[in-house]
């Protein structure tokens, strides 16, 4: 894993619809001779040939935004009113985060647990009580600083830590624009289709289109999802756990994935001893979800890395489930190739 | 503020959890040395005795608590999870997903677990209790056993930075905006001679005050004004809650506070136009002042505060001018008493 590509990727803002600064980023980390189209969504579409023309046209998919929240209003004592998009409210509250193009630095205030009564104090308040202070005294102030529509990012840089673990904001899913960028550095058997789509965590908006104009035969999505593997949350409820390598999901919130598709894929992993693993709950999503429906139905896998803390500030995954996602896409990829 | 910014970011780049303060007490013993021979007592309490020239008058003691909130290991589980109660008054509402630094044998990155929304059953203003919250290390038990020594205190992650206009955010501005303001009122005065002045920098104020009750006992001053935050305006709060960011230094009033002190403290600003409010407390203070008052044969005292918002958090905000102020009228109180 490439970590300083990873530190790039993460680094830059990319909340839904303004997913720019990541597109940028990859266009600048791809290699010369591929070919690479900005749809009208900002949906970047990579194509690079390989050694001969696939049997199937395979779309591999990661999403190029992450979560975080719109200013949509300032009060008159300067304080920004936002609306957050794709999080649970205890994850930023309290929290640093970066506002605007020019990530002014802000916080997500709270009143202080000394002024509330003892219920308050073990209560997160209310979404629209919420609000960011960036300092400035009065509306004026903001003004000449901030507009709404901003876009606001959390605050985490990438770190290592612990027994090969890495946190930070926006792995999900910038770890597996990662894979596909450097599976794009390889020579490779077939010509090969990529897209980094926008707009994923506001409901799959970017890939709906993009499958369509790429109108593949199968598809495959590269992504993170929850792991729950922590103290006091047993059996089915960890849905998937850190260490435990790529996840394979047979269905999510979004998705039914082909039968057939997930026993190939784990006989794959089986096959080349990747660890592999399968959520032991329904729950989450992906772009899978839109990908499926597109045209007359496309067979689509997801394959994921387990990341503890999805869609905060913090999320942690691991480096050798991220290995085991690539290793095990390739294989799927090259499989639904020649299918 | 440029000052008092550079000084309040070197003080909150270092931890000092309540009974740790060891490294907060090494970064503010570097500052108060230009001044004062700094010495250290058995509780951790840092005392700095003001060598400039000396005058007559009372035996002043300044006091800001150097300690800050936290949180203390108390169980490494199979799977390598660290188990945590709190240091002080802990706000449990902003823990989820927050970076720590653990404090063990070594100092290492950690998260604080979050449980997800597919667990939440719905309900998103659930907040847990800090004992079913866990750190991530991300090392196996018998390594994060290892590595952290149970009693390990964890700091939350955020470093030092200014906002917009004139306001600054850390995550132990809670106190080390006091042990600022002190430092930059040492500097005011410098090369002046004042009436004897002793600066404290005490242990364990979070967690009940222990450090300035001993200290207040064994250096026995004639008179002690305590400098520590207060509850800055921000949205959810009455206007009698909180005291704006920026309106200056607050001017403790309450039944354990000496008057005269508070009233001295009022003129002076006054005459030296300091910008000030009143803050009226009903009873206890809440700082040191509590226990400095009834320490030893009883010690008249005072207390200066600045507004601070998002108390006890990571995120804690205040407005550098009002540290100004307090640093100045600090000054402007030890260069009355020199003269008389």
């Amino acid at each position: 894993m490439n970590s300083d590509w990873l530190r790039k990727l993460c680094a830059v803002g990319g909340v839904s619809g303004q997913e720019d600064a990541v597109r940028d980023i990859l266009l600048s980390l791809l290699p010369p001779e591929a070919e690479t189209q900005t749809d009208g969504l900002g949906n970047l579409i990579v194509r690079k040939k390989g050694a001969a023309r696939p049997k199937n046209t395979v779309m591999l998919c990661a999403h190029m935004d992450e979560v975080g929240m719109l200013v949509t209003y300032i009060s008159s004592d300067g304080m920004l009113k936002f609306s957050a998009i794709g999080m649970d409210r205890k994850a930023y509250l309290g929290k640093r985060v970066a506002v605007g193009c020019q990530a002014l630095p802000g916080v997500v205030g709270v009143t202080p647990v000394h002024l509330l009564s003892d219920d308050k104090q073990k209560t997160i308040p209310a979404a629209h009580t919420l609000y960011i202070d960036i300092g400035a005294a009065d509306r004026e102030a903001a003004e000449a600083l901030v507009q709404p529509g901003d876009a606001v990012q959390l605050t985490g840089d990438l770190a290592s830590f612990g027994d090969g673990c890495w946190k930070g904001k926006a792995l999900d899913d910038r770890m597996g624009c990662l894979l596909l960028l450097e599976l794009l550095q390889e020579d490779l058997p077939y010509d090969i289709c990529v897209v980094f789509t926008v707009q994923e965590e506001v409901g799959l908006r970017g890939a709906k289109a993009a499958a369509f104009s790429v109108d593949p035969a199968y598809a495959v999505v590269v992504e993170t999802t929850t792991a729950a593997d922590l103290p006091d949350i047993s059996g089915a409820e960890r849905v998937c756990r850190l260490g435990g390598g790529a996840v394979v999901s047979f269905m999510d919130k979004g998705t039914i994935y082909p039968f057939a598709l997930y026993r190939s894929a784990m006989a794959l992993a089986a096959q080349h001893g990747i660890p592999v693993q399968t959520k032991s709950l329904v729950a989450g999503g992906n772009d899978a979800g839109a990908i499926h429906q597109s045209r007359g139905g496309v067979p689509t896998l997801a394959i994921s890395v387990p990341c503890r803390y999805l869609h905060s500030p913090a999320c942690v995954a691991k480096e050798a489930d991220w290995a085991a996602v690539a290793a095990l896409t390739r294989l799927v990829w090259e499989d639904f190739c020649q299918q | 503020m440029d000052r008092i910014a550079d000084i309040l970011a070197a003080l909150c780049r270092v931890e000092g959890v309540s009974g740790a303060e060891d490294a907060a007490a090494e970064a503010a013993s570097i500052f108060l040395e230009q001044s004062s021979a700094v010495q250290t007592d058995r509780l951790g309490n840092v005392l700095g005795f003001r060598t400039g020239g000396q005058t007559g008058g009372p035996r002043i003691l300044l006091d800001a608590h150097l300690d800050q909130i936290g949180l203390i290991v108390t169980a490494v589980t199979e799977e390598g999870f660290l188990r945590v109660g709190a240091c002080g008054h802990m706000d449990a509402r902003v823990l989820a997903a927050q970076e720590v630094i653990v404090h063990g044998s070594q100092p290492l990155l950690g998260v604080i677990s979050s449980v997800p929304p597919h667990l939440a059953k719905g309900d998103e203003s659930a907040c847990p209790d800090i004992r079913d919250l866990c750190v991530d290390i991300g090392f196996s038990g018998e390594r994060a056993a290892a590595l952290v020594p149970l009693g390990s205190r964890v700091t939350l992650l955020t470093d030092p930075m200014r906002l917009a206009a004139r306001r600054f955010t850390g995550a132990a501005l809670d106190n080390r905006a006091g042990v600022a303001a002190i430092l930059r009122c040492l500097e005011f005065l410098d090369g002046e001679a004042t009436c004897p002045l002793t600066v404290l920098f005490s242990a364990q104020e979070e967690t009940g005050g222990s450090g300035a009750a001993a200290a207040g006992f064994s250096m026995a001053p004639d008179e002690a004004i305590a400098v520590d935050v207060s509850f800055g305006q921000a949205p959810g709060l009455a206007p009698e809650e909180a005291a704006p960011l920026g309106c200056g230094t607050l001017i403790g009033w309450s039944p354990v506070l000496s008057r005269d002190l508070s009233l001295r403290l009022e003129e002076l600003a006054q005459t030296e136009r300091i910008p000030f409010r009143r803050e009226v407390m009903g009873g206890r203070t809440g700082t040191n002042a509590d226990r400095l008052q009834v320490a030893g044969t009883g010690i008249p005292c005072g207390l200066l505060s600045i507004p601070l918002r998002n108390m006890h958090t990571g995120i804690e905000v205040l407005d550098l001018a009002d540290s100004e102020a307090t640093a100045k009228l600090l000054a402007a109180y030890v260069r009355d008493k020199s003269r008389r």
